[in-house]
């Protein structure tokens, strides 16, 4: 793969070697032959994916494409009909326990940030370690405290979900799902509920956390993020994957109808 | 609407030019009278008509109350409907039960978390002012002192329980919740002596509270399980959860009454003896109202989003812990209202209990007249109004407590 600085915007990138680490073929989340029905309705079809160790995919595709379904399949918010679903070497079954195994090591991000309104900021962060890694509320509160400074709302620790604004709220659940020290991320959409003026504060500190090497599944309508961070670009449509290459070689020189048609369209 | 111009203006450090107040306008009675009573012809018609109404029920409500009633029968019968047919040794037991809720009270007063200082904490107890308003017309129908005194010896415990609440230990005074449960069942275990289901000689105001509360206390976690069980994955769970609710509320409260009352017999086992027909009518008001604590919880759950659950499970929180630890106290919440007219329904319902011939308030109320003094004297009016005199200031209190939750919760902000 070539060099990810391509995006143009200011987002210079040093020092992740997307190549190396996506060739070493660790797999972290590897989807083989998956199928995903609602009903009638099929919404994923023969979906074939790895993301390796610290890479970053960006998905993009129009909506109804099965984008959000993918990825919630990986931490089985959806089931998925049939193929197989491994994650850091768990392989997704029905049995309660790898499911909450894959959850543990894979956090998420919501369009709707869903955090818990009942409950402070911190409390929110601390929920997860507390209650599923059972640290002691020393521990937790530390770590808590930690990744809220690196979203950059330290300050925010004692309001309520209420009180913040929606990039505030989402750099909380960005924090929240950090808390447990996962090995992987999910992003669904996190920045298509934002005002535009809040939009950058959340791809920033996406960007902050793809640098720290952090593996990434990232569904997203930014392209500019998509650009300059991105390992890896995904091209779903119609519950397919219709494209898969780097940024440069994804946004310069598609090969397929479908993406040019998509771009044309977007860009 | 606190905050005048100059708050404005220290929170907004801007150059912005500062806004002038509003002129002041003073209006005196006669503007304000005139202004709102009598603005246009059909206003002072409206005006004048509905005065003269509100003159005439408060001038008859009032003559009634203060020159034509008979409140001899209320009078004399004070006890029976407090107690009922308690026997009358018990009654220091009574009040030491009363003056433990007062000491209760009192802790839980001095513990409440407040910035106001006792200023704020007192006021807080408004909310009971039906129920001091109640006590005031107890006291001034007493024939004798020692109601006087005992009462005010309850509200010396309980400013002794306010003033002591600093000095408990913070292990206690962290769990204020757990300080109110044990008031309440010390209380409880000190009328009923501790022993056995004493409580079936309970009567008159005793009774309905005993059954108002024990069918909140009961029906309240059964209900919950209901309503969590009628949402259940488990097919077999979701049809016997709906079966019951749907079975329970096809009936009226007065045939399960019935049933509990005069039909269990048939349903036991020959040799089984029926249990106190205080503990059966008990049971049949919790059945009941747990169907509806369901329902209304059941609406609570919907009323929280699917991505709350979602998020829970994607920090890979048990379905259990998802349950009780995100989804039950944003549920919960929001139905408040509900749940509170739910329960103050059931502590008017507790009236229905007469029909089996338990002498609880309303039992009271209608077995008095038949007393020889004053048999044949159509005083229905009096112990009537009494009775409803004490299931209003109750509920008003109830609905009051409701409120003051609602606000603290936080309830209707998101």
């Amino acid at each position: 793969m070539t060099d990810v600085t391509t995006g143009g915007d200011d987002t210079a990138r040093d020092g992740v070697p997307a190549d190396a680490t996506a060739a070493k073929g660790d797999k972290m989340i590897s989807l083989e032959h998956v199928d995903k029905f609602f009903g009638g309705f099929q919404a994923l079809t023969d979906i074939n994916m790895n993301v390796g160790l610290q890479e970053v995919v960006v998905v993009i595709g129009p909506s109804g494409s099965g984008k959000s379904t993918l990825i919630r399949c990986v931490n089985r918010l959806e089931k998925h009909d049939s193929g197989r679903i491994v994650v850091d070497g768990v392989e997704m079954s029905d049995d309660l326990r790898s499911i909450q195994e894959i959850r543990k090591e894979t956090g998420m991000v919501f369009q709707q940030f869903n955090l818990f309104p009942h409950m402070t900021v911190l409390e929110n962060v601390t929920l997860g370690p507390r209650q599923v890694r059972r640290w002691n509320k020393a521990k937790a509160d530390e770590v808590a405290m930690k990744m809220l400074e690196r979203v950059r709302i330290p300050e925010q620790a004692d309001k309520y979900p209420g009180q913040l604004s929606g990039g505030q709220q989402q750099r909380v659940a960005i924090a929240r799902a950090l808390a447990m020290q996962p090995k992987s991320m999910l992003f669904d959409e996190p920045t298509s509920a934002l005002d535009p003026e809040m939009i950058k504060e959340v791809l920033d500190t996406m960007e902050d956390l793809a640098e720290s090497g952090m593996t990434m599944v990232v569904v997203t309508h930014e392209m500019g993020f998509a650009r300059a961070v991105a390992d890896r670009v995904v091209f779903m449509a119609d519950g397919q994957i219709v494209e898969v290459g780097t940024p440069e070689h994804f946004f310069t020189d598609p090969q397929e109808e479908r993406t040019k048609l998509f771009l044309s369209q977007i860009l | 609407m606190s905050g005048g111009p100059t708050d404005v203006a220290t929170l907004e450090p801007t150059s912005a030019p500062e806004p002038s107040p509003p002129p002041a306008r003073r209006v005196t009675p006669r503007e304000w009278v005139r202004e709102n009573l009598f603005s246009t012809w059909y206003n002072s018609l409206l005006t004048v008509v509905f005065g003269a109404l509100i003159v005439w029920v408060i001038f008859g409500v009032a003559r009634f109350v203060f020159v034509t009633a008979q409140w001899e029968i209320v009078r004399v019968n004070l006890t029976n409907f407090m107690v009922g047919r308690l026997s009358r040794d018990l009654l220091p037991r009574v009040w030491g039960g009363v003056g433990v809720l007062a000491l209760t009270i009192g802790l839980l007063t001095g513990l409440s978390p407040v910035s106001g200082g006792w200023r704020e904490r007192v006021g807080n107890l408004r909310r009971a002012g039906p129920l001091v308003f109640l006590v005031v017309v107890f006291l001034s129908l007493a024939g004798t002192a020692t109601p006087w005194f005992l009462t005010l010896g309850t509200v010396a415990v309980a400013v002794a329980g306010y003033g002591c609440a600093r000095f408990l230990p913070a292990v206690i005074a962290r769990r204020a919740g757990m300080v109110g449960v044990v008031g309440v069942i010390a209380s409880y275990l000190v009328v009923s002596g501790g022993a056995g289901p004493s409580y079936a000689a309970f009567g008159g105001l005793l009774l309905t509270l005993f059954l108002a509360l024990g069918g909140i206390v009961l029906s309240f976690p059964f209900g919950l399980l209901l309503g969590l069980g009628r949402r259940s994955t488990f097919p077999a769970v979701r049809v016997v959860c709906v079966g019951y609710i749907e079975l329970i509320r096809g009936v009226p409260l007065i045939t399960l009454l019935f049933m509990s009352g005069f039909a269990l017999g048939f349903f036991l086992p020959p040799g089984m003896s029926r249990p106190e027909l205080v503990t059966r009518a008990l049971v049949a008001l919790v059945l009941f109202t747990a169907a509806y604590v369901a329902e209304i919880v059941r609406g609570g759950l919907q009323g929280v989003p699917a991505g709350q659950t979602e998020a829970a499970q994607a920090i890979g929180l048990s379905p259990l812990r998802t349950t009780y630890l995100i989804v039950l106290p944003q549920a919960l919440r929001n139905v408040i209202p509900a749940l509170v007219g739910q329960f103050i329904s059931l502590f008017k319902d507790t009236s229905l209990v007469t029909f089996l011939g338990l002498l609880e308030l309303l039992g009271v109320a209608q077995v008095i007249l038949e007393q020889p003094d004053f048999r044949g004297a159509g005083l229905q009016t009096e112990t009537l109004m009494f009775a409803s005199l004490i299931y209003w200031s109750w509920c008003y209190s109830m609905s009051r407590a409701s409120q003051r939750l609602e606000t603290r919760l936080g309830v209707g902000e998101r």
